[in-house]
């Protein structure tokens, strides 16, 4: 019992983050019915973004006052997520626009996305270092912050639990209510009426990329806060993600939610039946399943109609 | 609003700072490599330096061709252009990149140094390694442009005579270098830019002459291959037969480089087999003299017997050359003295193998003769005009296509063993096996149009089951096979996998599909690094996988770490299975692939079943990987998981979408290329930073040219688009909001 406690919590920490991620993939998907496979690298460069800030800030000084940990977590979040935003953007006008305007076939933008994913990783790599031991100075000692029955909860779980839920909130507030919301919401249902209706199906697609990046952006953080960060960080979290965003019904943001969340959860209860390093092939087992039986994930697939 | 502001808010603006951008991305992409204590520092060297200000320049170069493209591309098209910038290019590549004296492995700066530093030499050398090798390239590219510019017969003709000079001047200056230092210098350098130079001399007179407004490459060529069909490529072969002859080196081993004269003296006195005393005195020249006689008679003439009987001429030479090589060495290979070869057919020199390649070209040359008199006697290149409607086409002479064929074959089979070690080991291990793995991701991407992410897979599988049948991994099989026995049981082993995987998930959109396969190739090595039991896990294989072994019964060859056989091995297969697949692509199969890459609900209604021939694909596709796998498995020997990363599938899908999704030849020359440039630039580029210029390769290659080096006939048409009205070919429509302001 203690032991299916401390999986679930981990399960929830590992989920929340797949999430953030799944997001990203899920927006896109739901605006240009693609799958954006350099989020993954999205995702590492808000790590390494957040790193580069924080590192400067505070210097690998270890564990800080309650204070600082504040100061750490909001310059952390939102470098993060800058970076994220800023990569999405220049993903986005790099290696998409260029074919819309083509008027490419659909196989054009995987293979693009591809080669971008490729590309950035290889350079993160180059520019930081392939190393694979990269960690974040360790900012809260693993303080353990209460316990239920003797499994702890750490104050690093709780943060990013609590982190990912303040930002997955405000992410479906903003699409269910505001004006950029709702013309996300238009395009992915039906991108040429919604120009007829005034939106600018360019800048809609670039602001959803900016808006995903900036989410895994902040996860790419949180990630790194936890676990290592390396050039090659984003591939298992962004296919997992992405396993994720279909397993809830890709293209609509609550589905990717409750799809991240599930993921996580199997993937850690797993530990109990099985050693862990299958871990990532059980993750790729659900993928490979849901496509098969319910390709059409939890949830179902529209944006539009996520509300 | 302000002149500035207006600038930065136009086309042309946009187009600077995309350019300044790529300037940036350069100088990351170039720079300095990270370091673990301090990640800033790599940033800080790359963009807080001149080296930014360099990369920024070549931003603003690339943003000035954009800017003035129409005009450059006027100058660009008219005869000579093209020849004289390939020239140039490789001339510089010859002076920057290559080898230019064995002994000191010295490049072109290298050799310079170690002139300035030496007395007695002559005036020629000192003033061209000094500064007579880039100004005289300089003063042949301004002459060439300034010509190009103004249209100036006589000024060509100066160009050409330049060029010719220079190419002389060069040849001369390191001639003299090795003749003092009285060495032998297998070094390339030279070689490269004298042929750069040779290119632009003849690209020049060629200008001079023609009459035209824009440069007509591709009727030049099929004019001149087409004239007498088989002539071109005979005339050719005679050529580099008569030069190997009389030049080259024939026998290598160790600091001797012996013509075939040289030869003959060496050899005489000993037991050396009567035949190939009497080709090192005059058969040789018999034999080349006859068959080019034949050959070249036979296609001016057109005349199918003739061509026959060059042809079986030139195979008669063909095998005489091939005995008295062979006796040569295999005599050198048991003596004692000090020309003492490693065995039979080692330290040959250059002209051995080229004469065998001359023999098999005219070999070809004849047979082109007869096959294109047999289609009919009239036919020229004028009657064969290229037809618009037949696509983009590059040789559409009679007989080209043919011609090409047995040329490739030439330089295929007789060109690696001129190659040194590390090249033969690099064309084996890098340029074929990818090549191999091309050719049958090809068919998955290109033809049926499945994106597969995790192609190298079914090569894991391949190898993995090489490795279980010959007892070398810590389960043992029933009985131990010899190690090309396994290749029925990987292709058997592959094709179940590609069914098993496809089955489901071949229901799926596209998309799903491409990370499906991805995350199953992640499985499957995941499994190999976990089962510990089984696969020996991340060690890797347990035992050797023993080489391979090709007894008929009369014959028994052994391979060894020598990796020429394996090249032969994997060009045989190759060709089988190149042969297959260009039957494939136009049977009904073939067909029912294209309908269904291009429109699934049309092809099902036409009555194809999509999920029978998309599972068709995927399987052919993996046993084609799996055959790379077994010969990757037994040339290695030991392999571990590491060797089938997903970075390979990607690698592999590059070539396949850089050589031009769809075309076979693409797929070849798309792994060719992008293999071999890697090895070519192994001192410029550290290793690890290939990746990165493959990603990057794959987005440009997407926005600009997203049918291939060699596109595809079929699928060239489908990658181009349809223009912003078709709403099926795109994912969004491309105007921005109401629309025009990109139209």
């Amino acid at each position: 019992m203690n032991d299916f406690i401390r999986y679930t919590i981990a399960g929830l920490t590992l989920g929340s983050m797949y999430a953030l991620i799944a997001l990203g993939y899920t927006l896109v998907y739901g605006v240009l019915q693609l799958i954006n496979f350099a989020h993954s690298e999205v995702f590492m460069t808000g790590a390494f973004g957040s790193y580069i800030v924080v590192d400067t800030l505070v210097g690998g000084h270890g564990r800080q006052n309650g204070f600082m940990v504040v100061v750490v977590l909001g310059v952390g979040l939102i470098t993060g997520a800058l970076s994220g935003a800023g990569a999405a953007w220049l993903l986005e006008r790099v290696a998409y626009r260029p074919l819309r305007r083509r008027g490419a076939p659909k196989l054009a933008f995987l293979i693009s996305a591809i080669g971008a994913s490729f590309f950035m990783s290889q350079l993160a790599g180059k520019l930081f270092n392939r190393q694979k031991n990269n960690s974040f100075p360790n900012f809260f000692d693993n303080r353990v912050l209460f316990s239920i029955g003797e499994a702890d909860v750490r104050l690093l779980q709780v943060i990013i639990i609590v982190a990912a839920v303040v930002l997955m909130f405000f992410l479906d507030r903003l699409v269910q209510k505001t004006k950029l919301g709702r013309s996300i919401r238009a395009v992915a249902e039906d991108a040429p009426t919604a120009a007829l209706m005034g939106i600018n199906i360019d800048k809609t697609i670039s602001r959803t990329f900016v808006i995903g990046g900036a989410l895994g952006g902040a996860a790419g953080f949180l990630f790194a806060l936890f676990s290592s960060l390396s050039y090659q960080m984003g591939f298992f979290p962004g296919t997992k993600a992405f396993a994720a965003a279909v397993l809830g019904g890709i293209g609509n943001p609550r589905g990717a939610m409750l799809g991240g969340l599930t993921l996580g959860l199997v993937e850690n209860w797993s530990v109990m039946f099985l050693p862990s390093q299958w871990t990532n092939v059980i993750a790729f087992a659900v993928l490979v399943l849901v496509l098969m039986f319910r390709p059409s994930g939890i949830l179902g697939e529209r944006l539009g109609r996520a509300a | 609003m302000n002149p500035a502001l207006a600038f930065l808010r136009s086309d042309s603006g946009k187009r600077l700072g995309a350019c300044l951008g790529l300037g940036v991305a350069l100088a990351l992409m170039t720079g300095a490599t990270g370091r673990q204590d301090d990640y800033l520092y790599a940033i800080k060297e790359d963009l807080f330096t001149f080296h930014l200000i360099e990369n920024l320049l070549i931003g603003v170069v690339v943003w000035l061709l954009f800017t003035f493209w129409p005009v450059i591309r006027r100058y660009l098209t008219r005869p000579g252009a093209l020849g004289l910038l390939a020239g140039a290019m490789t001339v510089i590549v010859a002076q920057t990149v290559l080898g230019w004296y064995e002994p000191e492995d010295a490049k072109f700066s290298g050799l310079a140094t170690l002139v300035g530093d030496t007395n007695g030499i002559s005036a020629l050398s000192s003033a061209f390694f000094g500064w007579l090798a880039w100004a005289q390239l300089i003063a042949v590219i301004v002459v060439g442009a300034a010509a190009l510019v103004l249209r100036n017969r006589a000024l060509f003709w100066v160009g050409a005579a330049m060029a010719v000079a220079a190419a002389i001047i060069a040849s001369q200056a390191h001639k003299k270098v090795d003749e003092l230092a009285g060495v032998v210098d297998h070094a390339t350098g030279v070689t490269v830019a004298v042929w750069g130079y040779l290119t632009i001399a003849v690209a020049l007179a060629i200008a001079a002459i023609s009459t035209d407004d824009v440069a007509r490459t591709r009727e030049f060529v099929n004019a001149v291959l087409g004239w007498r069909p088989g002539f071109a490529l005979g005339a050719a072969a005679t050529a580099l037969a008569l030069y190997s002859l009389g030049v080259s080196s024939w026998f290598a081993p160790k600091s001797l480089n012996a013509t075939l004269a040289d030869v003959h003296s060496l050899f005489k006195g000993t037991s050396l087999a009567p035949i190939a005393v009497q080709y090192f005195i005059w058969l040789s020249w018999a034999l080349v003299i006859v068959a080019g006689a034949l050959v070249l008679v036979a296609a001016y003439f057109r005349s199918i017997i003739l061509g026959i009987v060059g042809a079986a001429a030139a195979a008669v030479g063909l095998v005489i050359t091939m005995i008295s090589i062979h006796a040569i060495t295999s005599l050198a290979a048991n003596s004692e003295n000090t020309y003492a070869t490693k065995g039979p057919w080692q330290n040959l020199g250059d002209g051995a193998w080229w004469t065998c390649a001359s023999f098999l070209a005219l070999a070809a040359a004849g047979l082109v003769v007869a096959q294109s008199a047999l289609k009919g006697r009239s036919a020229t290149a004028a009657d064969a005009a290229h037809d618009p409607s037949a696509g983009p086409r590059f040789l559409y002479a009679p007989g080209a296509t043919l011609a090409v064929l047995g040329a490739a074959a030439a330089a295929a089979i007789f060109i690696p063993p001129t190659l040194e070690p590390s090249w033969q080991t690099a064309l084996v291990t890098s340029i074929g096996i990818y090549m191999f793995l091309a050719i049958g991701l090809n068919v998955v991407v290109g033809w049926a149009g499945l994106l597969d992410l995790g192609f190298i897979a079914f090569y894991a599988i391949g190898a993995y089951t090489t490795a279980y049948l010959v007892g070398s991994l810590p389960v043992k099989p029933p009985f131990e096979l010899p190690v090309l026995w396994a290749i029925p049981f990987a292709i058997a082993v592959c094709l179940i996998a590609g069914v098993i995987l496809g089955f489901p998930t071949l229901r799926l959109r596209g998309d799903y599909l491409a990370i499906v396969t991805l995350g199953f190739g992640e499985i499957v090595r995941l499994v190999a690094v976990n089962s510990n039991g089984i696969t020996n896990g991340p060690r890797g294989t347990e035992d050797q996988v023993p080489h391979p072994v090709i007894n008929l019964g009369f014959v028994k060859f052994t391979f060894g770490l020598d990796q020429l056989p394996y090249w032969y091995l994997l060009l045989a297969v190759m060709v089988i299975v190149i042969i297959f697949f260009r039957r494939l692509e136009n049977s009904r199969t073939g067909r029912a692939w294209a309908a269904i890459r291009e429109d699934e609900v049309a092809a099902q209604a036409a009555g194809i079943n999509p999920v029978k021939y998309k599972l068709l694909a995927f399987a052919i596709g993996a046993s084609t990987s799996g055959i790379a796998g077994v010969l990757f498995a037994t040339n290695v020997g030991f392999f571990n998981p590491d060797n089938f990363k997903f970075e390979f599938s990607i690698l592999v899908l590059a070539y396949v979408v850089f050589g031009g999704m769809g075309s076979l030849p693409g797929a070849i020359a798309g792994a060719a290329v992008l293999t071999w440039l890697p090895e070519f630039l192994r001192d410029q580029v550290p290793s690890e930073d290939r990746q990165m210029y493959i990603g990057a390769v794959l987005v440009i290659m997407m926005i600009f040219r997203p049918a291939g080096l060699i596109p595809a006939k079929r699928r060239a048409t489908e990658l181009r688009g349809h223009g912003p009205d078709s709403a099926e070919s795109q994912a969004v429509p491309a105007g921005g909001g109401l629309g025009g302001s990109y139209a």
